[in-house]
C-alpha cells in the first residue's frame, strides 16, 4: 500500500534560515566590521570583500534553508514514522510507534501568526537536548493526524500481540475522545514575577555582556574619548563605574525579562499516563513526560527563596530530551502549597518531612575536608600579606558554621518502599525516590568514618543518560546498613509503614 | 554489623596487580633517573638524589607490596538469587548493591596481562550505573557471566 507523503510548511525555509543565521551571526558582524574600515585601495573587490563573503554566506544558509524544507519528506507506513531529509546525503530515519515516548511541541513567533506548530519526537534514545526527530513546521491538523496516527499505530500494536486481550475488552478498546486532562499547577503573575527576579539568570547574562564589550571595544571610537578624558582621569574611574553598575542593571533587567518570557502562562497538566507542561509567551513550548519514565522527585529550596519560604520542584526523567533530563515541574512554589498539586500527580508519593536526624559524632566530617585547602591557603595569605592576610583566619569558622549547618539540615525517611533523603550542598534538596527507581546503592566508609561508626550512603537513579547520585552524607552507619537492607530484594521487608526498620 | 560478601578475587588477582604496580613503579624509576641525570650534570645539591631514591622505594613498597594486599583482601563479592553484593576500596570501602532485576547487561572482558594468567574481568551494567569485579579465573568467570544473565532474566519486578 502506498501511503501519502506529507511536507513540512514553507515556513520552515524561514525558521531554518533565521536559526542558521542566528548560530553564524558572531562570524557576520565581525567579518561586516572588520572589512568596513580599510576601503581606500580602489580596487571595488578589495573594498567590498566583508560585504562579498557575508552576502555569499547569507545566501547559502537561506539555501541551505530551502533545501531542507524541499528535500524533507515524512509519512507513516508498517507502524513506522518514516522520514526523508538531506540532498547530497539522503538520510532515512525510520521509527516505530511503540518507540516512541512523547511529543513535544513549540510554537515559535513565526508560527504562531499561521496557526504552525514544531513538533519534537522523543524515544529513549534521544539525549543530550536532541530530539530523535523534529519536524520543523506543520500545521495543526497535521500535527493532530501525527499524534493520532501514532496512538493508532501502538494500540494496533497492543491488539496483535494479544496478551492484553485476554483480561477484558476494556483495555483493548480505550476510549476514542482525547485523555481527560486535569490542571494541576500554574505559575501566578505575582510568583512569574518572583520568579524572574530571583532567577540565577543574571550570571549567564552578564558573562554575555562581557564577551560582547571584549568584543567590540575595539570598535568603539574609545581612543578619542580617552584623550578629552586626559585630564579628567577621576572623572574616568567614576564614569566607568557608573558605566559598571549600568551594565549590571541592564543584564538583571534582561535576564528577568528572559525569565519572564520563557515561563509566561507556565501551566502543568496531568493525564493518566503522562505530565503536559505549556509556558512562554513569545515561544509557546509544550513537554510531554510520561509518568513511567520518571525516576525522583526533589524539593529545591535555595536559601534565598527559603526565607520567603519558596522552593523549586524538579523531576528527573530517564531519556528525555528539549528541556534535558532534569525537568522544572514548578519553577516556583509556595512550600505549604506545595502538598496538594504534587499528590494530584504523584498520589502514591509520601511528603511528610524526613524526621531522622544524623548522629552528632559525623558533624565534623562536613567540615574537617576544608582544613585540606584552608591551611595552606591562610598560610600563605598571612605570610605574604602579613598582617592584613591574618584576616583570612575568618574563613575558619565562616566554613565551619557552613558544615554545622549542612548536618544539621541532613534527615532521612523511609516509608514503605519510598525513601526521602534531605541534604544541603548550598540549597537545600528533598528528594523523593522509590526502591524500584533506584539502579543501584553504595555504602561508603573511610576509615576515619569507620572510628566514628558513621557512613554515606548513595542511591543511583537514572536521569537521561547519566546517573543522579542522591546521598546522604555521615549517617550512623547502622542506620545505612538498615537502607542497604532495606534495598536488598531478599530480604523481606513488606510495604509496612516502616519498612525493614 | 552486616556480613561481608562471601567471595574473595582469584589469588593470581593479587598477582597481576603486583605486576601492575611493577610496571608503574618502573616509569617513576625512569624519572627518578632522569632527575639524577640533570642534578648531576647541572650540580644541583646532593639531597635531590635522597629524595628521588626515596620516592622511588617508598612508591615501590606502596604499589607493589601494600596496595594490592590491602586492595585484594578488601574485594569481595557475592552473587545471590536476587541481588550481587560487591565490597572493595582501600581508604575508602564501598559496598554496593545491584538488584538482579536492574541487571541490563553483564560482560567478561581479558587484556593481554589477564590472558596470561587465565583471568577475566567482569562488569556488571544497570540502566545508569556499570560495576565490575577486576580479576576472577576466566572459567569462574564465564559461569558466573551466565549465572548472572540467566537470574537476571527471571527476576521478577517488585514494584
Amino acid at each position: 500500500m502506498s501511503e501519502p507523503r506529507y511536507k513540512l510548511h514553507w515556513v520552515t525555509v524561514v525558521v531554518e534560515s533565521v536559526k542558521a543565521l542566528k548560530e553564524a551571526i558572531l562570524p557576520l558582524v565581525v567579518v561586516f566590521i572588520s572589512g568596513s574600515r580599510n576601503n581606500e585601495s580602489g580596487n571595488w573587490f578589495l573594498d567590498n570583500w566583508s560585504l562579498i563573503i557575508g552576502t555569499v554566506l547569507v545566501v547559502y544558509l537561506l539555501t541551505s534553508g530551502f533545501i531542507k524544507w524541499r528535500r524533507f519528506t515524512y509519512w507513516f507506513e508498517d507502524g513506522e514514522l518514516r522520514i526523508e531529509s538531506g540532498l547530497f546525503v539522503r538520510k532515512k530515519r525510520y521509527i516505530p510507534f511503540e518507540r516512541i515516548q512523547s511529543l513535544n511541541y513549540t510554537e515559535g513567533i513565526f508560527h504562531r501568526p499561521l496557526g504552525l506548530v514544531k513538533v519534537q519526537v522523543e524515544t529513549a534514545a534521544s539525549s543530550g537536548g536532541e530530539a530523535e526527530a523534529e519536524l520543523t513546521a506543520v500545521t495543526r491538523e497535521d500535527a493532530d493526524l501525527i499524534k493520532k496516527r501514532i496512538a493508532d499505530g501502538k494500540k494496533r500494536k497492543v491488539e496483535e500481540t494479544g496478551e492484553v486481550l485476554e483480561d477484558g475488552i476494556d483495555h483493548a478498546v480505550p476510549n476514542e475522545e482525547e485523555p481527560v486532562e486535569k490542571r494541576v499547577f500554574s505559575l501566578n503573575p505575582k510568583q512569574l514575577i518572583l520568579l524572574a527576579t530571583t532567577s540565577g539568570g543574571i550570571g549567564v547574562i552578564f558573562s554575555g555582556v562581557a564577551i560582547f564589550l571584549s568584543q567590540f571595544g575595539e570598535f568603539l571610537p574609545l581612543d578619542k574619548v580617552s584623550n578629552e578624558l586626559a585630564g579628567l582621569i577621576k572623572f574616568g574611574v567614576f564614569i566607568i563605574v557608573l558605566l559598571v553598575l549600568v551594565g549590571l542593571l541592564v543584564a538583571w533587567l534582561l535576564s528577568v525579562a528572559m525569565t519572564f518570557f520563557s515561563y509566561y502562562g507556565f501551566t502543568v497538566r496531568v493525564t493518566e499516563e503522562e505530565l503536559i507542561i505549556t509556558r512562554g509567551l513569545l515561544e509557546k513550548k509544550r513537554t510531554t513526560i510520561p509518568l513511567s519514565r520518571i525516576q525522583s522527585v526533589s524539593f529545591v529550596e535555595n536559601p534565598l527563596r527559603q526565607v520567603f519560604g519558596y522552593g523549586r520542584v524538579l523531576v528527573h526523567s530517564a531519556g528525555a530530551a528539549g528541556d534535558g533530563s532534569k525537568i522544572q515541574l514548578f519553577p516556583l512554589v509556595k512550600k505549604k502549597e506545595l502538598y496538594e498539586p504534587l499528590q494530584a500527580i504523584f498520589p502514591e508519593l509520601d511528603l511528610r518531612e524526613p524526621e531522622n536526624k544524623l548522629p552528632k559524632r559525623g558533624r565534623r566530617f562536613y567540615y574537617r575536608i576544608d582544613f585540606m585547602w584552608m591551611i595552606p591557603g591562610i598560610v600563605l595569605l598571612g605570610w605574604f600579606f602579613y598582617p592584613y592576610g591574618l584576616f583570612s583566619l575568618l574563613i575558619v569558622p565562616l566554613v565551619m558554621a557552613f558544615g554545622v549547618w549542612q548536618h544539621r539540615s541532613a534527615a532521612y525517611r523511609v516509608s514503605g518502599s519510598q525513601v526521602t533523603i534531605r541534604s544541603r550542598g548550598f540549597s537545600l534538596e528533598t528528594s523523593y525516590t522509590m526502591r524500584k527507581r533506584i539502579q543501584s546503592t553504595h555504602l561508603r566508609q573511610t576509615i576515619f568514618q569507620r572510628r566514628k561508626k558513621v557512613a554515606t550512603i548513595h542511591l543511583n537513579v537514572k536521569s537521561g543518560i547519566g546517573v543522579h547520585d542522591v546521598r546522604l552524607r555521615q549517617m550512623d552507619v547502622e542506620e545505612a546498613e538498615y537502607l542497604l537492607e532495606w534495598y536488598e530484594p531478599s530480604r523481606e521487608c513488606g510495604e509496612s509503614e516502616f519498612g525493614c526498620l | 554489623m552486616r556480613k561481608e560478601p562471601a567471595n574473595k578475587l582469584s589469588r593470581k588477582g593479587l598477582t597481576v596487580w603486583r605486576l601492575y604496580g611493577w610496571l608503574q613503579t618502573a616509569l617513576v624509576l625512569l624519572l627518578a633517573i632522569g632527575a639524577g641525570a640533570l642534578t648531576f650534570f647541572f650540580d644541583w645539591p646532593w639531597f635531590i638524589y635522597v629524595i628521588a631514591v626515596a620516592v622511588v622505594v617508598i612508591y615501590g613498597w606502596l604499589f607493589i607490596y601494600l596496595f594490592p594486599k590491602i586492595r585484594w583482601s578488601r574485594w569481595r563479592y557475592e552473587v545471590r538469587e536476587s541481588e550481587i553484593e560487591l565490597q572493595h576500596g582501600i581508604f575508602i570501602v564501598t559496598r554496593t548493591l545491584i538488584p538482579m532485576v536492574r541487571v541490563q547487561h553483564v560482560d567478561t572482558a581479558q587484556g593481554p596481562i589477564l590472558k596470561k594468567y587465565d583471568l577475566s574481568a567482569i562488569s556488571i551494567s544497570s540502566a545508569a550505573t556499570v560495576h565490575s569485579i577486576p580479576a576472577l579465573a576466566a572459567e569462574e568467570a564465564d559461569e558466573l557471566r551466565n549465572r548472572i544473565s540467566a537470574l537476571a532474566k527471571v527476576a521478577e519486578d517488585d514494584v
